[in-house]
């Protein structure tokens, strides 16, 4: 059985609610003060020890003279999409990035080494790297504290586990647990996909625009255990349009560099060889 | 239920909720935020692309000159190659933080991540060309005599060359298999270009160690040529990824960055050496001018590429839709 989330944009009432269980839960530091101005959004984004992240998309007024629209003020709590087929997993040279046996995508933080690959192969911007001390206690395979632990430098990569140790004793993920209207829901995928499919219709025929984002689009990412019901192009929410697994594109680069290496080589060998004989 | 358009059929009229434009549109992005992260890659992966590249084109050179009418340039190039096959795990090494979890990188083989290949490409290719040093060493007298039975030439030095092929272009695989817009849309190119790069600074390093210790003119001439094959390719490369790239390549190829690129690696490290090599000046002074040039160009097209890379994760909208 595969979990994840279904996320619907349309409930969320960006009460942050998810952010504040994720980070407690999980024994997350906090991210310090800033001010963004970006409506209420002061997260600004996933990152190696936020795992939960409320957008806020608040219309501006109306320019002066353009027809009048109806304001919106648009929330989503994004997530680790936990892709079937994941940029950081295959990224992952140590084998620390793995599919739990609830097919979510895993990093077991005592098994990676801070190389931070998977930073840059993640087609949504969503592992970081974080000290190494911070999830350690909880995740080590062996359960001791490691002295070496105490470490700022590189650290290991973070994101959202699927709150796994909360699934092992069968407890909901900490942010569907605390959402207060739902729209986070946790489950079996395919039971959450049809239950997307039918809200997606009935707004619809509300007149509503609402669409799924990471369920039957036909990217290289494969469909996303943790989806989202959007009303709105997948970029205003800083969801990649057209996501792309990135290790597609090696084979290409294997061949190129293949051909620029022989014919250089050709022509080493001409020079090198026969000239002087 | 009641909906809107029993509630209020006026604006289920004009249109409010059907949401064909009377709805605020969302906007294009959000708030010019970032989607994608950058690596936290610093000095040590540039050094490391840049020592890479000179240590598989060695490795390449190895098995391409012919030892028989150049035993100097052959032994050259099998001490710098060994020298270089050293340091470099102790530079990757080096940016993991805490040294020993370099060994976690050898708890798995994995075809689909250029990272596992290119540790595991790197362990393979230090043996051959171990063996070529101590072989090597054998022969000049600086070990035992005896141990040139461990250097079998016919089986090491076509591994060191094919391995320094690889060695040479996967990093150029591995940053175009991310995610950031101005690498993943280099797929081709980026890996081209950078064992072109790696060829002519194999050379040029070469040559310079060459000039430096008396080494025979015809050597040093026969590797400035190669160099300046390799390199024009490198120039030609990089000139087709601007075109490709279009706006993707502005943070490479635009600005300060763009012209810092043009100066020191087309002009100074490609244009400037290929035009020494077709003058009618010689002497060691200008092969270590030109080689040096060449040095600094690979090193800053490494940077370049790196700092570029950093910053196209900046740009939602190259960020939404993705290189194939």
């Amino acid at each position: 059985m595969a979990s994840g989330f279904f996320t619907d944009t349309t409930l969320c009432i960006g009460c942050k609610a998810c952010e504040v269980a994720c980070k407690q839960w999980n024994e997350l530091p906090a991210d310090g003060y800033a001010f963004t101005g970006d409506s209420y959004d002061n997260t600004g984004a996933l990152g190696g020890t936020t795992w939960r992240h409320v957008a806020f998309i608040e219309s501006t007024p109306d320019a002066p003279g353009a027809p009048p629209t109806m304001n919106r003020w648009v929330m989503m709590s994004d997530v680790c999409k936990h892709c079937t087929n994941a940029g950081c997993m295959e990224a992952c040279p140590t084998g620390a990035i793995i599919r739990n046996e609830f097919d979510d995508v895993f990093i077991q933080p005592d098994v990676c080494n801070g190389c931070g690959y998977c930073v840059p192969s993640c087609p949504f911007g969503v592992v970081d790297l974080i000290d190494h001390q911070v999830i350690q206690p909880r995740f080590a395979s062996d359960g001791r504290t490691d002295d070496n632990a105490v470490q700022t430098h590189g650290g290991v990569a973070g994101k959202c586990t699927l709150c796994y140790d909360r699934q092992k004793v069968g407890l909901v993920p900490a942010c569907a647990k605390a959402c207060p209207t739902d729209s986070i829901q946790f489950g079996d995928v395919d039971e959450l996909k049809d239950r997307a499919r039918k809200r997606v219709a009935d707004l619809q025929s509300r007149g509503v625009d609402a669409s799924l984002y990471g369920v039957d689009e036909k990217t290289s990412v494969g469909d996303l255990n943790a989806f989202f019901l959007l009303t709105g192009p997948p970029a205003a929410y800083n969801l990649p349009e057209r996501p792309v697994l990135p290790s597609t594109r090696q084979p290409a680069g294997y061949v190129s560099a293949a051909l620029a290496v022989t014919g250089l080589a050709l022509i080493g060998l001409a020079l090198f060889r026969r000239e002087s004989a | 239920m009641r909906e809107l358009r029993d509630l209020s059929p006026d604006a289920s009229a004009r249109g409010a909720a059907a949401g064909n434009g009377v709805l605020a549109p969302l906007p294009e992005t959000y708030y010019d935020r970032p989607l994608l992260k950058k690596p936290h890659w610093e000095w040590e992966v540039i050094t490391y692309l840049f020592l890479g590249g000179i240590m598989g084109g060695s490795g390449l050179l190895v098995a391409i000159t012919d030892e028989k009418k150049d035993p100097e340039l052959s032994r050259n190039l099998r001490y710098v190659t060994f020298a270089l096959a050293s340091t470099c795990p102790l530079i990757l090494v080096k940016h993991l933080g805490r040294p020993e979890r370099f060994l976690h990188m050898l708890r798995i083989f994995k075809w689909r991540s250029a990272m596992s290949m290119g540790v595991w490409g790197l362990i393979a290719f230090s043996a051959p060309v171990t063996a070529g040093a101590i072989g090597q060493a054998a022969r000049d007298g600086l070990i035992p005599r005896w141990l040139r039975w461990l250097h079998p030439r016919p089986l090491t030095d076509p591994l060191t060359a094919v391995l320094g092929a690889f060695i040479g272009s996967y990093t150029g695989v591995l940053l175009s298999a991310t995610a950031l817009p101005l690498w993943g849309i280099g797929k081709r190119h980026i890996p081209m270009f950078s064992a072109c790069s790696g060829i002519a600074g194999a050379c040029a390093a070469n040559s310079l160690i060459l000039a430096l210790t008396g080494g025979s003119e015809e050597s040093i001439e026969k590797l400035e040529r190669f160099e300046t094959f390799a390199a024009l390719a490198e120039l030609a490369l990089l000139r087709d990824f601007r075109r490709h790239a279009g706006s993707i390549g502005d943070p490479m190829f635009a600005g300060a960055r763009g012209a810092k690129l043009t100066r020191h690696t087309e002009i100074g490290g490609i244009i400037l050496p290929a035009v020494f090599s077709v003058l009618p000046i010689h002497g060691r002074w200008k092969t270590v001018v030109s080689s040096v040039l060449t040095l600094i160009g690979g090193y800053v097209l490494r940077e370049t590429l790196i700092e570029a890379g950093k910053n196209s994760a900046d740009d939602p909208r190259a960020a939404s839709r993705q290189p194939e």
